[in-house]
């Protein structure tokens, strides 16, 4: 270059010239700043200049073109992308297109792959499609100066298929075309994972949308291809020289997953390759995937507005009616209609496509459960026979078969490995983050109670994930094959056991010795909600051990719940276990939640725990619920297990005893008092006691 | 998920254009002519008005026309032009309106604050509403 031969001219050894050939060279400099970024650079003949350019390296230089076009969102930019667009198409027609080297080997190439069938050999006879294809195209196209002049709006998004084929057909074609395995090995390591999926999305949507159909003929330079990808193909592979495919995959701008806000787009690509079944539900009538609901006003009131208008005009015919409201319409409001119908069809195909699903519930929890109540209720409404059925139709929503594909990283032609590009499809670790364990002693008390709840934190949640595995079974049960439902049970039932050793604190083969594990999480408000839901899958045993170890601490835990008062949510789950519950197990219970001694001989001098419970709403109301557990059974029983019948008259005597001593101001409201705790304490007392019993608890309420 | 905008999607083709109102994420409610949509839920909204409610009253900020990401819109719905006259709401003028979210505004900082007060007693704080949506 020229500035380089200059600065070996005057080598800088030589100090007398240094400074003249500094000089020199500051001159130069000025001279060469001028060529590059000033008036010297600006050559006024660019358009010529362009053209030539654009003739020796056709497609290459659209490329780089669009390259800074395409970065930017494609909806802003889609001025840009007119303008170079029919820039480009008025440099690349060709009178004769057969001649079009480019696109005569595409066609050639094609053929040994397709199938049968009407609408691909009509596409696949070459030339007489491209020539339907190219004239309303190019007339409309060619026509208009872009965009700062402000075309109407029905120019501005020209039909891009002409006018002889529906957008519906060209879906069809794009679709079928794309069955089996469409891509000749030779220019499938051209498109990437990305490309393809922007370019099928594109198709995807019944539709390429005006910015992706300028983007992607970027690539081309023709956007007759543009519309069948295979033919893209073709005509790719063929130009795919290892420099200019650098290029051109700079074409398409770098967002792996083009708009991110649908996340079905990669799967959808990818589906509709491999998934031989078409999708009927893309090309329906325009209103059929409105909301049954949304669908009937909108009748209503296209009706509504039907008759106005024709009274309006008096005519007698739908159509001139129809077309006279046009017109007032477009007279009331010039702006109206802004976004023709295929734009509004394209928006809410694309609504559609994000709404295919291959799990709804797990994509969709709240929607899917809300409508299974809102059935429910009218089911149950409709069982009593009343008025008549109302409509519930619901949308029905396409669903997907779920299908798996690998991701592929990109790839540049002609490079040595591959790109680690982190993507929501492959995430990719960004920082080295090292868990550093503290020594022992740096830990002080707070850190050491700190980390403790921390730990149970942790417990709590990975119990609730299991939680909600094991109380989803059912739902999975119905929907599994035959074959797999025992693994299914098995799998719950290890889940079950994992619960429970993770509320009781695994030790590893030995009795648990302490509660303390339990009694953390029974601490924390969501531990409390979680044992009241896991109780219930729980064997008796295990059911009943909670039960204990609640009752055993129960002072302490009513103490931490006082902010929280979450423990009455266990009341019911607690009652359900109790009925399952033999008495002699009833009576232990009694016996930890009274924290009475085990003989009758040590008078205990004041039973705080028993004051505690009884002081607490869900004490109080469990120890009724055991007091009555313990007389129902003991009213069936026959009698049979004497032992436990006298521990239990001991306690309950020992029991009634502290309750008198109790006073009554200090007694909490229970949630509900059995009824049957008169007749259980009328065995132990005496008709006085009976009578303040009666008063304290309140037993008596309203009717006896 | 994004049922609200098919009917206005295909309303937008009825001869009397329908009045639409938006709830962006700030709060803002925004009524106007919908004129364009697209996939990501991004407005066009023609003689747009902003209306600032407190209370039962409301004021209308005339804006012109309003480009909203899509981001930013929470919902969007059509007005039933019958019925918008039919409602219990007084309409203010702007100067009142403004004046009257202040107030608003102020009161429900300083509730903010003692809130944040008690809770620091005690020993939870809630995270700055920075990054929440919160209005």
């Amino acid at each position: 270059m020229f500035r380089n031969q200059s600065l070996e001219d005057c080598p800088l050894d030589e100090d007398e010239d240094a400074f003249q050939t500094l000089g020199e060279e500051d001159e130069d400099i000025n001279q060469f700043n001028d060529d590059t970024f000033g008036a010297g650079a600006i050559d006024d003949d660019w358009q010529e200049a362009h053209e030539r350019l654009a003739e020796l390296e056709d497609k290459p230089a659209t490329a780089r073109e669009l390259e800074d076009g395409a970065v930017s969102d494609e909806m802003e930019l889609l001025g840009h992308h007119e303008e170079n667009l029919a820039e480009r198409l008025s440099k690349l027609v060709i009178e004769n297109e057969l001649e079009d080297p480019a696109i005569m080997q595409a066609v050639q190439t094609q053929p040994p792959m397709q199938q049968s069938g009407g609408l691909n050999s009509s596409i696949w006879d070459g030339s007489a499609v491209l020539r339907r294809f190219r004239g309303p195209l190019l007339t409309q196209i060619l026509c208009p100066k872009p965009v700062h002049i402000r075309a109407p709006m029905q120019q501005r998004y020209p039909s891009p298929y002409g006018e002889r084929m529906s957008p519906n057909q060209l879906c069809n074609v794009s679709n079928s075309s794309l069955l089996g395995h469409p891509f000749p090995p030779s220019v499938t390591p051209v498109f990437t994972h990305l490309q393809r999926a922007q370019l099928l999305g594109g198709a995807q949507a019944g539709r390429m949308s005006p910015s992706q159909f300028a983007r992607v003929s970027g690539l081309v330079g023709s956007p007759l291809t543009s519309m069948n990808p295979k033919l893209l193909q073709g005509r790719v592979g063929q130009m795919m020289a290892p420099a200019s495919g650098f290029r051109a995959f700079f074409g398409a701008p770098p967002p792996p997953a083009p708009p991110s806000s649908q996340q079905q787009h990669p799967p959808c690509p990818g589906s509709h390759l491999q998934n031989l079944r078409p999708h009927p539900q893309m090309f329906r009538p325009d209103t059929t995937h409105l909301h049954p609901q949304h669908r009937r006003l909108l009748h209503q009131r296209q009706q509504q507005n039907r008759n106005q208008h024709r009274s309006l005009n008096g005519s007698a015919g739908d159509r001139a009616g129809h077309r006279s409201s046009h017109q007032e319409q477009l007279r009331k409001d010039p702006y109206a209609n802004l976004m023709l119908q295929r734009e509004k069809d394209w928006v809410s195909k694309i609504q559609m496509m994000q709404l295919q699903s291959t799990d709804p519930y797990l994509d969709d929890f709240y929607y899917q459960n809300y409508f299974q109540k809102l059935e429910k209720v009218s089911a149950a409404e409709e069982m009593h026979g009343d008025g008549p059925k109302k409509e519930r139709t619901k949308l029905i929503t396409p669903q997907v078969a779920k299908l798996e594909h690998a991701y592929k990283p990109v790839q540049f032609e002609g490079s040595l490995g591959k790109l680690t590009v982190s993507s929501v499809n492959n995430p990719r670790k960004m920082i080295d983050a090292v868990v550093t364990s503290r020594s022992e002693d740096d830990e002080t008390k707070e850190k050491q109670v700190r980390d403790k709840r921390r730990q149970t934190l942790v417990t709590i949640e990975k119990t609730y994930s299991l939680l909600l595995d094991v109380e989803d079974y059912e739902r999975r049960y119905l929907l599994s094959l035959e074959g797999e439902r025992p693994a299914l049970m098995e799998e719950r039932k290890q889940k079950i056991c994992d619960m429970y050793d993770n509320l009781r604190g695994k030790t590893p083969g030995q009795e648990r010795p302490s509660d303390d594990h339990f009694v953390q999480i029974m601490c924390i408000r969501k531990g409390k909600r979680m044992v009241a839901r896991i109780l219930p899958f729980l064997s008796t045993e295990q059911a009943a051990d909670i039960l204990m170890a609640t009752a055993r601490n129960l002072p302490f835990l009513i103490k931490k719940d006082a902010q929280d008062e979450v423990l009455l949510c266990l009341l019911r789950p607690f009652s359900l276990v109790l009925y399952h519950l033999p008495l002699g197990t009833v009576t232990s219970l009694l016996q930890q939640l009274a924290n009475l001694p085990q003989s009758a001989t040590v008078p205990a001098p004041a039973n705080l725990h028993l004051t505690a419970v009884l002081q607490n709403k869900f004490g109080l109301s469990l120890l009724y619920l055991v007091l009555s557990r313990g007389e129902e059974l003991q009213n069936s029983s026959a009698a049979m297990e004497l032992m436990q019948d006298n521990q239990w008259t001991e306690l309950m005597s020992m029991a009634t005893r502290e309750l008198l001593r109790i006073p009554e101001a200090a007694l909490a409201k229970p949630v509900s008092t059995p009824s049957n705790l008169l007749s259980l304490f009328s065995r132990y007392v005496d008709q006085q006691k009976l009578n303040v019993l009666e008063t304290k608890l309140q037993l008596v309420q309203g009717i006896r | 998920q994004c049922f609200i905008f098919s009917i206005t999607v295909n309303a937008n083709l009825t001869s009397l254009p329908e009045k639409h109102l938006v709830l962006l994420r700030d709060g803002r409610t925004l009524i106007g002519y919908l004129r364009s949509i697209d996939q990501f839920a991004n407005l066009v909204l023609h003689q747009t008005v902003e209306r600032i409610h407190v209370g039962k009253k409301y004021g209308d900020i005339p804006r012109g026309i309003f480009v909203v990401r899509g981001e930013n819109v929470v919902l969007l719905g059509e007005i039933d032009l019958e019925k918008e006259s039919d409602t219990p709401l007084q309409q203010v003028s702007i100067e009142e309106i403004l004046e009257e979210q202040r107030v608003e505004q102020q009161a429900k900082q300083e509730s903010e604050k003692l809130k944040v007060q008690a809770l620091k007693e005690r020993g939870l704080s809630i995270p700055r509403a920075d990054t929440l949506d919160e209005y």
